[in-house]
């Protein structure tokens, strides 16, 4: 404890210096904080999505389009509860920049368990007597300031019967989607109709969403659907959301190694600056470094003050450094959601930044430690 | 001229001690090495997608898609497709035909050779004839696949990413086997694409509209009058564009993704180094007090000195810049990566590397500008006269 004014007027001695060397050590960790924030963000994102919601789409990729006949063989599986045919298509409204996501559904009883939707009985309700009626997604409503009972006129890339690619949906709910996908423009329309009205592609729909009785079986349900389909004009493959996400997320790829690459620059860039301050410092304070070991301060004592005058600004500047980067997250999320910082973060940043301090001080510290009283008051 | 004489005297004098300074010199240009080496490697992934994209971007190509369709989306029908060859201002080869491309596209999984990792690559359903108008196409091994057949081409790039595509390689698509029979480059492409016979594609696969049609004009000039037959025409629902700016469109989100986060980590990595310059400059100054006083005593403008500290600086922060942008190139220039699902190879190009000296010369101006005038303004009594 009696250290502690030490340091302090240790750090104050050139508050320029400490300032500076702060807000260096801050930035940078504001840069780990939100990277790393990123890394678990998506790690999260992987974890929360839903392990026993099955997609059963084409082997082939996610593209292709499967038969709706494919349905009732799906269904047969044991352990599946419900399959709800999917069928996906791209909708314009006004300008080609705003895009509008059309997932037509068919709304059968126990639909929504197949769907990582929320979506109030009523509108349900309203979706299923109406057959041109659409569910929109709650923040798209606002978007565009829609409202229950308009008629939203979209220009579609499916073409109508009539060679028309304009198409009007009537809103009749809203819904919240809890995937991570969840914030795309979406609505849901009823499959019957898209498909009715559409010129081409009839009756083949882009995937089948499958909900199972029980969690535990989803591999064994999702091995069976394949194993139904193996050597057919159309193979299938079935994976959870969650596959769905690690595989995307894995196309995002080489963000570990990125982040991983640009963090180990930050840290030695880093490293080399508070050496050098400490460095400079220490040399600096020779005379007072010899006069407190006069003083009757051991050798020990001396080094785990010079440590300590590092560690101090480090790990400060690192806790401040990420929480700015917690500030920073709000506005980050709009291009990752589900940012997060986790205590782990924490803990691993104010491990690197104490790391940093100490191999950046220990040479200076056993300089000090080391120093000969006679030798360095001589020298002045 | 005193001022210049001056100036580069106190400039000699400044960088013959930097080796007696070398732990300050050395926070300067690892720190400046680190933030340029970031900002160039991060920006040759925007730089490289972009070579890529508009690497074979031809003037006189122009891409119709169905209005309001992503690009390589569309749904062309065979209607309409019949109706396009009919339109003013289209090339015509030998035989007097339309040289018109019909394409129809599916993406297609593939595994990644060394980690097994899934990634999408475009199955392209084509017209033959797209040998002849694409001249950037060249086979390096095997032959174009037959019309009708169950035969496909691969890029180079498929094999050395991705498992099963050596020629004869057979593989199951929509209950049909599917040969490899040929190899080609496709000029700076490194993407991976597949291409196959358009008609035998969708009929497997049901399809009846085509996903977009590339058409070659007789001359770019002719583009206006094409357009104006698409839009003449009231049985086409089309969105005519030229090429590049189909394919600047497409790429538009990746692109603005890869520049921002770029700049963003770019940006913050120099104001780390800027701090650590200038505290190191401080450092430096503070240790010459007595020399720089000396110097405004016997008559040295505080102007020169201001601007000789500049130039330190700057100097200091060049080879950082250098080596930074250096290091890019030697680990990651033509490396591929896939962010996003979408493969293109790093490209380390000298304008990066000027932009990366530019940011460099900013961080050491900006570096070194407080500390320029610290020492200008060195009290000259109390700094001859402290020990």
């Amino acid at each position: 404890m009696k250290y502690l004014p030490l340091i302090w007027s240790g750090l104050r001695r050139k508050p320029g210096r400490t300032i500076l060397i702060f807000l260096q050590v801050c930035v940078a960790f504001a840069l780990f904080g939100v990277l790393q924030g990123l890394k678990t963000g998506v790690e999260h994102l992987i974890s929360e999505a839903r392990a026993d919601l099955l997609l059963v789409h084409g082997r082939l990729s996610l593209m292709d389009s499967l038969p709706l006949g494919l349905l009732e063989r799906i269904r047969s599986v044991p352990g599946v509860k419900a399959v709800i045919p999917v069928e996906l298509s791209g909708g314009i409204y006004q300008t080609p920049t705003q895009k509008v996501g059309i997932v037509a559904i068919r709304p059968d009883d126990g639909w929504l368990a197949a769907f990582t939707f929320e979506v109030a009985p009523e509108h349900i309700a309203a979706l299923q007597k109406i057959r041109t009626g659409a569910l929109v997604r709650e923040a798209l409503t606002k978007k565009y300031g829609w409202k229950i009972g308009d008629r939203i006129p979209l220009m579609s890339s499916t073409t109508q019967m009539n060679g028309s690619t304009d198409w009007a949906f009537d809103v009749v709910g809203t819904y919240k989607d809890s995937d991570i996908g969840g914030g795309s423009d979406t609505i849901l329309v009823n499959f019957a109709y898209f498909d009715e009205a559409r010129l081409a592609g009839k009756g083949t729909v882009s995937h089948f969403n499958v909900a199972i009785s029980d969690p535990k079986l989803a591999v064994t349900v999702a091995d069976e659907i394949d194993r139904r389909f193996a050597n057919s004009s159309n193979e299938t493959r079935t994976e959870s959301l969650r596959e769905l996400a690690q595989s995307q997320m894995q196309s995002i790829g080489d963000l570990n190694f990125l982040i991983r690459a640009i963090v180990g620059a930050v840290l030695v860039a880093l490293l080399f600056a508070t050496a050098t301050m400490m460095m400079q410092s220490t040399r600096e304070r020779t005379p007072e470094l010899a006069v407190l070991k006069t003083l009757g301060f051991t050798n020990r004592a001396v080094f785990v003050f010079i440590l300590a005058e590092a560690a101090a600004v480090c790990i400060a500047a690192a806790a401040c450094g990420l929480a700015l980067a917690l500030l920073a997250f709000p506005f980050a999320s709009r291009f990752v959601p589900g940012l997060s910082m986790p205590i782990v973060v924490v803990v691993v940043g104010l491990a690197c930044a104490a790391l940093v301090a100490l191999i950046s001080a220990s040479v200076p510290a056993v300089l000090a430690a080391r120093l000969k009283i006679a030798t360095a008051l001589a020298s002045r | 001229m005193k001022f210049t004489r001056q100036f580069l005297a106190i400039l000699r004098v400044n960088l013959s001690g930097v080796t007696q300074r070398m732990g300050s010199v050395l926070t300067i240009i690892i720190g400046v090495t680190c933030a340029v080496g970031v900002l160039v490697s991060m920006l040759a992934m925007g730089a490289g997608a972009r070579q890529q994209e508009m690497g074979n971007v031809r003037a006189d190509a122009v891409v119709l898609n169905t209005a309001g369709a992503q690009f390589g989306q569309g749904n062309i029908s065979r209607d309409e497709a019949a109706a396009i060859l009919d339109l003013p201002g289209i090339r015509r080869d030998a035989n007097g035909e339309p040289v018109v491309v019909f394409q129809s596209i599916v993406p297609i999984e593939g595994r990644r050779r060394v980690t097994g990792n899934r990634i999408f690559f475009p199955l392209i359903g084509i017209t033959p004839n797209v040998t002849r108008d694409r001249p950037e196409i060249h086979f390096t091994r095997g032959r174009m696949f037959q019309q009708g057949l169950h035969e496909l081409i691969a890029s180079n790039p498929c094999t050395r990413q991705f498992t099963g595509f050596e020629i004869g390689d057979r593989s199951p698509i929509h209950g049909s086997d599917w040969t490899i029979v040929g190899h080609f480059e496709q000029g700076q492409a490194q993407q991976c694409v597949v291409y196959a016979d358009v008609d035998s594609l969708m009929s497997i696969f049901s399809r009846n509209t085509y996903s977009s049609v590339t058409v070659m004009l007789r001359s770019p000039a002719h583009f206006d009058a094409f357009r104006n037959g698409v839009m003449a025409n009231p049985r086409l629902h089309l969105d005519v564009r030229h090429e590049s700016e189909a394919l600047e469109d497409a790429f538009k989100q990746l692109n603005a993704i890869l520049s921002f986060v770029s700049l963003f980590v770019g940006t913050i990595m120099a104001i780390a180094a800027t701090l650590g310059a200038v505290n190191s400059l401080y450092a430096i100054v503070d240790s010459r007090r007595r020399e720089l006083a000396t110097l405004r005593a016997i008559g040295f403008g505080s102007g020169a000195i201001v601007i000789s500290i500049l130039c330190e600086s700057i100097l200091l922060a060049l080879p950082g810049a250098l080596l930074g942008s250096a290091l890019a190139w030697v680990f990651f220039n033509g490396l591929s990566a896939s962010p996003f699902g979408y493969t293109f190879q790093l490209a380390v190009t000298p304008s990066l590397a000027v932009l990366g000296i530019v940011w460099a010369l900013g961080m050491g101006l900006v570096g070194g500008l407080l500390p320029a005038l610290r020492a200008a303004r060195i009290p000259v009594t109390t700094a001859l006269r402290a020990t």
